[in-house]
């Protein structure tokens, strides 16, 4: 009785904050916490009924684990996690460091209308889709009607199959990552530096801190909780991979599979012939699953240092 | 007056050359940016048979307004599609932003009791889906959106990654001591919250405000899955349609029927191009709105205020 | 943390039962409004039967809808509320709407999109075996029966096909202009091989000409039929033990794309053909010399019309009736739809009435289109209003005839369908269910290796055998395996 008693009383000192989170939490239930449900899904032999979704369900076999079978069956499967792993480590932490440097950068640029400028530019790629920045990318990369190609001829070089060669395109996808992505992602840091209480600052010019100075005692030292919230909710996402960026952007081509192909790409190929629902459903099981324990460790270890920077 | 008024605030001025430097760093990576876009307007204004002889050239040997001819001839249907699209951005931005500060807020705050549960309970949405089907049936069969303009709102209006990056700007950029003080002067929670923390976290919201805004202007999925009414397709929903029919007509070219069928239709590259433009030029203009909170930053003034 | 966590589990759970009792509610009170109007079905008012088609939306759809409805009201008693799905979002769109159980009563099913054979097998399509002889007498007269025989799954149907085009035929295309300039004869041209005389001339004489345009998904002619489209599993077309084969062990397959490789390195083919999705811009530059496409009655005219300079063709093959050129377009009852002897009394006055099926193709007499003569029309003005796509709307031998057309332009079709002979498998849908995790990594390597092989872009000689190591390792052969049983078992089931 009496805890049930402290537990209203606890309602009623939170209540302010409850209503707060309210809207969203109710959100949460509906567009998220109801469909998961959905997930029995990944153990089901998927097959409709007349009477809609939840009789199919009720109806539908129990396969077990058969719809996670395909992503371990083959020798493909170390390719496309190791691929799929790697490139977003590249990605969160070369991402990380270019997009705290370059709003470093625009912050301290002293005429402001300029920053504006360059920020704007910076955003632009954001708004090509992969499949238009695949042509870009071709427009580069052709054999024959390509730039790169074109200034080697002039230069005497031999052209080169750029589409036909795996090795370059651990580079190539990276690059092409980091000219989409950088710009987006530097917004929030700019905006985190933006916020960092300028009196801190004057405190530090007062004790004579010169600006590189003050870049390292005080912006990277504020943005430090940030940067760790970004980099652990990425860590929440590296077994998802951008299908545009490995499909369209080498233009599918086979012989590029072994630096190209990842989970996504994998699961969209594998599944084009059955469109087994319950085959996709799974493949999304397995990838929240792995990301959700990295986060828990990953957090577990920020917990130790900072608890103030750790997600919960 | 503007000017001046930067000029005091930026007391620790960046030496020349390394001024120089900085806007050297900065100007490349935004012209390597740029680019591809300029490639993409002249493209859309190059003439369709001498962009299949040539390919793309800087300086097309013809320049051409075909491309936006085509996309115009939908005449009406494009002006409604950009009103569509406004409407779900500025509401939705709205409502979104509503949302996400209020419960970035509160599990921000040491003194919610069940703040770590409501960050779970966010952050788990991020990992965790239920995938194409449960979404659809939820949203169609239980909160019955379908076929109407909500459909396009409301499955954006809350994010997770928005709610732990907005959470982390409040507790490093509000000051634990300027809401004692709020509290010795016995205002109430939402009077702190208004008065006090929104303004001191002006370039988080922005941040926010400016990601929600491009996500419901670049949405065309929800509008594929929910609505059916032509009267209510956002403009990149539009834009998308056409582009992925075409790619799917392409790739089916053993089908006879199909192929003759759309050889009459297709579009060409000059008009995919223009359709790239129509479809963000209006948003590149939107985007100083928000910029002004994340380049300038706050004046002091108002944080003192 | 772990108390946190407790407690967390436990909202869950009680978030479960809330979705339980709250779903079970929205189910209940769909049924109830089914009931409910199905019950008024019966009486005098006019059932409202909901259509899904493929193509882009047209502004006037509900226009010419609803002179469709005054027609079908008397007729049958029915109306339409057609919505038609662009043809990249169909098959995506209609796989969530089948699978969450929306409200449809016809959709537009096909080989190509929202896969046919796959869906029924779900359970996405009313059987329609009985309805057919009890509504659908007039469809049963005016089809060709080999569409309804080839287009049974386990022995049953599932939709109408639309009466058209039935065999699949290959040609090779030629630039006419290109042709006479160099004063070339294509009437020995049938095989690869005779190709290549032709391509050597244009070679020598036309730098910037693509002599042989092709993309990345073509499939040189090779004398099989596919157990799955573009998977290397199949029987040879002139089979008479339905051996299944992997075709890539087979000596056609390597001696084709030892010729492949030769057109390749001769600088026949586009160094980039295995990464190139469209060639659109050669055809529409004229700059390009021949290719291969698939044909039907007229299409030299139209190809020529559409290009703007004259395209003529050879066959390549012969006619063949595939299961998927079979099921190339066809109209399924939704396994949900409450009226199904409406829609399949609608389906039956689609296919044989001209007047319903041209008012659904070209919209309203005298806004879209007029009449020029018995079944003779010309669009007007307001036909951009209502562009639709013939073939995916029911039997197109009662549509009417576009003014340029010749008088016995449906002849042709029924000529050119008795021409096709039947495909060995013709009737053989295969049931992947069992393999759907092989199938899942074959369908990788094929990927990796089909295009470039195809295209003659690596060597046969060292890129076979590792592709068929591959192919293996995936298990291959277990789907042959597979494949193989199914077969027999159809073959004894059948008398084949």
């Amino acid at each position: 009785m009496r805890k049930i008693g402290s537990f209203f009383k606890d309602i009623a000192k939170n209540k302010v904050m409850l209503l707060m989170v309210l809207p969203g939490a109710l959100w949460f239930l509906f567009f998220s916490y109801l469909p998961m449900l959905g997930t029995v899904i990944a153990f089901k032999q998927y097959r409709f009924h007349r009477d809609g979704f939840w009789a199919s369900i009720v109806n539908s076999k129990w396969v077990g684990w058969d719809n996670f079978k395909f992503l371990f069956s083959t020798n493909d499967a170390f390719v496309i996690t190791r691929n799929t792993l790697l490139y977003n480590l590249a990605f969160i932490f070369i991402g990380l460091v270019l997009s705290v440097l370059l709003a470093i950068v625009l912050s301290e640029i002293v005429n402001k209308r300029l920053a504006k400028i360059y920020q704007t530019g910076m955003f632009l790629p954001y708004f090509l889709s992969w499949v238009i920045v695949g042509y870009f990318a071709f427009s580069f990369l052709s054999s024959e009607r390509g730039l790169l190609n074109q200034v080697f001829k002039g230069l005497g070089m031999d052209p080169i199959q750029w589409y036909a060669d795996p090795k370059y395109w651990p580079f190539i996808i990276i690059l092409v990552y980091l000219w989409k992505a950088v710009g987006y992602n530097s917004v929030v840091y700019l905006a985190a530096i933006m916020g960092i209480d300028r009196s801190l600052y004057e405190a530090a010019m007062i004790d004579g801190a010169n600006k590189w100075q003050q870049i390292r005692r005080i912006t990277v030292p504020m943005l430090a909780p940030i940067i760790t919230i970004m980099t652990l909710l990425a860590v929440g996402k590296i077994f998802y991979a951008d299908f545009g960026l490995f499909y369209q952007v080498p233009r599918n081509s086979g012989s590029l599979y072994a630096v190209t192909n990842v989970i996504d790409t994998y699961v969209y190929r594998g599944l084009k012939t059955t469109g087994e629902i319950g085959m996709s459903t799974a493949a999304g099981l397995y990838q929240s699953i792995v990301g959700f324990t990295l986060v828990m460790t990953s957090n577990y270890i920020v917990r130790k240092f900072d608890k103030d920077n750790a997600l919960f | 007056m503007a000017q001046s008024a930067i000029k005091t605030r930026d007391f620790h001025h960046l030496s020349k050359p390394w001024n120089f430097i900085f806007n050297l760093i900065a100007g490349i990576f935004s012209f390597v940016c740029v680019f591809p876009f300029l490639f993409v307007v002249i493209i859309s204004f190059t003439d369709e048979g001498v962009l299949a002889r040539d390919g793309y050239r800087l300086l097309p040997a013809k320049w051409s307004l075909e491309a936006y001819k085509y996309v115009f001839q939908t005449g009406d249907t494009l002006l409604r599609s950009y009103g569509v699209t406004i409407f779900v951005t500025v509401v939705g931005t709205i409502i979104s932003l509503l949302f996400i500060a209020f419960y970035a807020y509160a599990i921000s705050r040491k003194s919610f009791k069940y703040r770590n549960f409501f960050s779970f309970f966010a952050f788990f949405t991020m990992l965790f889906n239920g995938g194409l089907v449960p979404t659809y049936i939820v949203t169609t069969q239980l909160l019955g959106l379908k076929d109407t303009i909500w459909a396009l709102i409301l499955p954006l209006a809350v994010n997770a990654f928005y709610i732990m990056i907005l959470r982390t700007f409040y507790s490093t950029s509000v000051p634990d001591a300027i809401l004692e003080s709020g509290k010795i002067d016995g205002a109430g929670e939402f009077r702190i919250f208004l008065k006090l923390v929104l303004p001191l976290s002006l370039p988080g919201l922005a941040t926010i405000g400016l990601f929600s805004t491009l996500g419901y202007w670049n949405d065309w999925f929800n509008a594929l899955l929910y609505i059916d009414n032509p009267n209510l397709v956002p403009l990149q929903s539009m834009l998308m349609r056409i582009e992925t029919s075409m790619q799917f007509i392409m790739q089916n070219s053993q089908n006879s029927s199909l192929s003759l069928e759309a050889l009459r239709s297709m579009p060409q590259d000059t008009s995919r191009m223009a359709m790239v433009v129509l479809a963000t030029g209006p948003i590149i203009f939107a985007y100083p709105f928000f910029q002004r909170y994340f380049i300038q930053g706050l004046t002091i003034g108002a944080v003192k205020e | 943390m772990a108390k946190q966590r407790k407690r967390f589990a436990l909202v869950l759970a009680s978030l479960m039962a809330l979705t339980l009792v709250l779903s079970a509610c929205g189910g209940g009170k769909a049924s109830d409004n089914g009931a409910a109007s199905g019950a008024g079905g019966s009486s005098d008012k006019p059932v409202e039967l909901i259509w899904y088609t493929i193509g882009t939306p047209q502004k006037d759809v509900d226009r010419v809808m609803e002179e469709v409805n005054k027609y079908t009201k008397e007729k049958i008693n029915a109306t339409i509320k057609m919505k038609m799905i662009d043809f990249g979002d169909y098959t995506q769109k209609m796989q969530v709407m089948a699978a969450s159980g929306e409200p449809m009563d016809i959709l537009f099913t096909s080989s190509w999109a929202f896969d046919y054979v796959q869906n029924a097998r779900k359970g996405a399509f009313m059987e329609i075996d009985e309805l057919l002889d009890t509504h659908g007498k007039g469809i049963k007269e005016v089809l060709d029966p080999a569409f309804l025989e080839g287009s049974k799954v386990d022995g049953h149907n599932y939709a109408v096909p639309a009466n058209k085009e039935l065999p699949a035929q290959e040609v090779y295309r030629f630039n006419q202009e290109l042709l006479d300039k160099y004063n070339l004869d294509i009437s020995n041209v049938r095989s690869l091989e005779s190709l290549e005389p032709l391509l050597k001339v244009i070679k020598e004489n036309e730098p910037g000409i693509t002599p042989y345009a092709i993309v990345n998904d073509h499939v040189p002619l090779m004398p099989f039929d596919y157990v799955i489209e573009k998977m290397p599993m199949a029987v040879y077309l002139d089979t008479k033990d339905y051996k299944v084969v992997n075709i890539l062990e087979t000596e056609e397959a390597k001696e084709t794309l030892k010729t492949m490789r030769k057109f390749y390195q001769a600088g026949y083919i586009s160094p980039e053909a295995a990464t190139t999705t469209s060639v659109d811009d050669l055809y529409k530059s004229g700059k390009w010399f021949s290719d291969r496409a698939a044909t039907q009655p007229l299409a030299n005219n139209l190809w020529s019309a559409s290009y703007g300079y004259p395209v003529t063709s050879t066959p390549a093959g012969d006619a063949y009736v595939y299961n998927w050129s079979v099921m190339g377009s066809m109209q399924a009852i939704s396994a949900n739809s409450k009226y199904p002897e409406k829609a399949m009394e609608f389906l039956n006055l689609l296919n044989t009435d001209p007047v319903l099926r041209n008012m659904i193709d070209s919209g309203i007499e005298g806004v879209h289109y007029e009449k020029v003569g018995d079944n003779v029309m010309r669009n007007l003005e307001e036909s951009k209003n209502y562009d639709m796509p013939t073939f995916s709307l029911g039997n197109i031998l009662i549509t009417y005839l576009n003014e340029n057309d010749p008088a016995d332009k449906w002849e042709q079709f029924k000529e050119f369908n008795a021409s096709g002979k039947n495909a060995p498998l013709l009737g053989f849908n295969f049931d992947a269910t069992n393999v759907a995790s092989e199938i899942a990594a074959v369908q990788n390597v094929k990927d990796e290796f089909w295009a470039s092989l195809m295209t003659g872009t690596v060597d046969p000689e060292e890129y076979l055998p590792k592709a068929n190591e591959k192919f293996k390792a995936a298990g291959l052969d277990k789907i042959i395996a597979e494949a193989q049983r199914q077969i027999d078992e159809w073959r004894a089931a059948s008398n084949k």
